[in-house]
C-alpha cells in the first residue's frame, strides 16, 4: 500500500486525538476544550484534505480506483468528527470522551482505504479487499 | 438536546446504570460505525460488481442491516428494545462464527470476503469481539431492562 504526505499527517492527527480523548475519558474527566479541539483538529484536517484533493484532482492527477467511492468515504470522514460530537454532547460524561475518541481512529482507518482508492492496493493488501475497488 | 438534557439530570447519579447511558453509548458508537462500514460496503459491492459473487454481496448486506437494527435497538431504552438488540446481536455472533468458519474450512467457496470472512480479520477481528461485548454488556442490564 502506498501512503503520501497527507495520510501520516491525518495519522498524526487522528491518533493524537483519540489518544488525547482516551487519556482524559481514563482519568474521568469529562469532555473539556483539550478533547473538543483535539476532535475540532480532526474535522480540519479532514476538510484540508478533501480541498486540497479536489486540487490536485482538478489540476491532473487521478484516482486509480473509483471516485465516487473515494468521496463517499471523504464525506464520511468530515460527517464522522460532527456525529460523535453531537452524540458525546447528548449525555456529558467521562464515556463522551470514549466515545469521541472512536471518531480519530475510525478516520484513520478510512484515510488508509483512502489512500488504497488514490494510489492502488498492493499486493500485501489486496487479499483483504477482493470485489472492491483496484 | 432539551431532552438530553432533562434526561442526564438522572443519569448524573449513576452514569453507568443504564443500557444505553455511560459505556453503552460507545457500544452504540462502534455498533453504529459498523452499520455505516457493512452499509456502504455492501452497497458499493451490489452496485458495482453484483454478477461476481451474488451469494457473498447479499450476504455483506445482510450483516449490514443486522448491524443497522441492533444499532437502532441498542440505542433505544426499553424491554421490547433490549430483547431486539439481544435477538440482533445473536444472529450477527451466529453469522461472524458460521461465515468465518466456512470461510476458513473453504476458501474456495468464498472468494469474496464480506465483514465476517475469517472471523472478521479484515476489520481487525473487532465483528467476533463485537457481540460478545453487546451480549455481555445486555446481560449486565437484563433487569434494568425488566422494569
Amino acid at each position: 500500500m502506498t501512503v503520501d504526505g497527507w495520510f501520516y499527517a491525518g495519522l498524526v492527527v487522528g491518533l493524537a486525538s483519540t489518544i488525547i480523548c482516551v487519556v482524559a475519558a481514563v482519568t474521568k474527566k469529562k469532555p473539556n476544550d483539550i478533547t473538543l479541539l483535539s476532535l475540532a483538529g480532526v474535522e480540519l484536517f479532514v476538510i484540508v484534505y478533501a480541498v486540497a484533493s479536489l486540487v490536485r484532482l482538478t489540476s491532473g492527477e487521478h484516482l486509480t480506483g473509483a471516485g465516487w467511492e473515494f468521496w463517499g468515504y471523504m464525506f464520511t470522514a468530515a460527517a464522522l468528527p460532527v456525529a460523535g460530537f453531537y452524540w458525546a454532547m447528548m449525555e456529558r460524561t467521562f464515556w463522551s470522551n470514549y466515545v469521541m475518541g472512536a471518531v480519530g481512529v475510525t478516520v484513520v482507518v478510512m484515510l488508509a482505504r483512502m489512500a488504497q482508492i488514490w494510489y492502488g492496493v498492493g499486493t500485501a493488501a489486496a487479499h483483504l479487499q477482493p470485489g472492491i475497488g483496484q | 438536546m432539551k431532552n438530553s438534557l432533562s434526561n442526564s439530570n438522572d443519569d448524573a447519579a449513576a452514569p453507568a446504570a443504564g443500557r444505553t447511558t455511560g459505556a453503552g453509548r460507545l457500544l452504540i458508537t462502534v455498533y453504529g460505525i459498523f452499520a455505516i462500514s457493512a452499509t456502504a460496503r455492501a452497497g458499493f459491492q451490489i452496485a458495482t460488481a453484483f454478477n461476481d459473487a451474488p451469494v457473498a454481496y447479499l450476504l455483506s448486506a445482510f450483516a449490514a442491516v443486522v448491524y443497522i437494527v441492533a444499532t437502532i435497538s441498542l440505542a433505544r431504552p426499553g424491554h421490547k428494545w433490549a430483547v431486539a438488540a439481544t435477538v440482533a446481536i445473536c444472529i450477527e455472533l451466529a453469522g461472524v462464527l458460521v461465515v468465518g468458519l466456512l470461510s476458513v474450512l473453504d476458501a474456495a467457496a468464498f472468494p469474496h470476503s464480506t465483514v465476517w470472512s475469517m472471523f472478521g480479520q479484515g476489520y481487525g477481528y473487532v465483528p467476533l469481539i463485537l457481540p460478545l461485548v453487546g451480549l455481555w454488556w445486555l446481560y449486565r442490564h437484563r433487569a434494568a431492562a425488566d422494569k
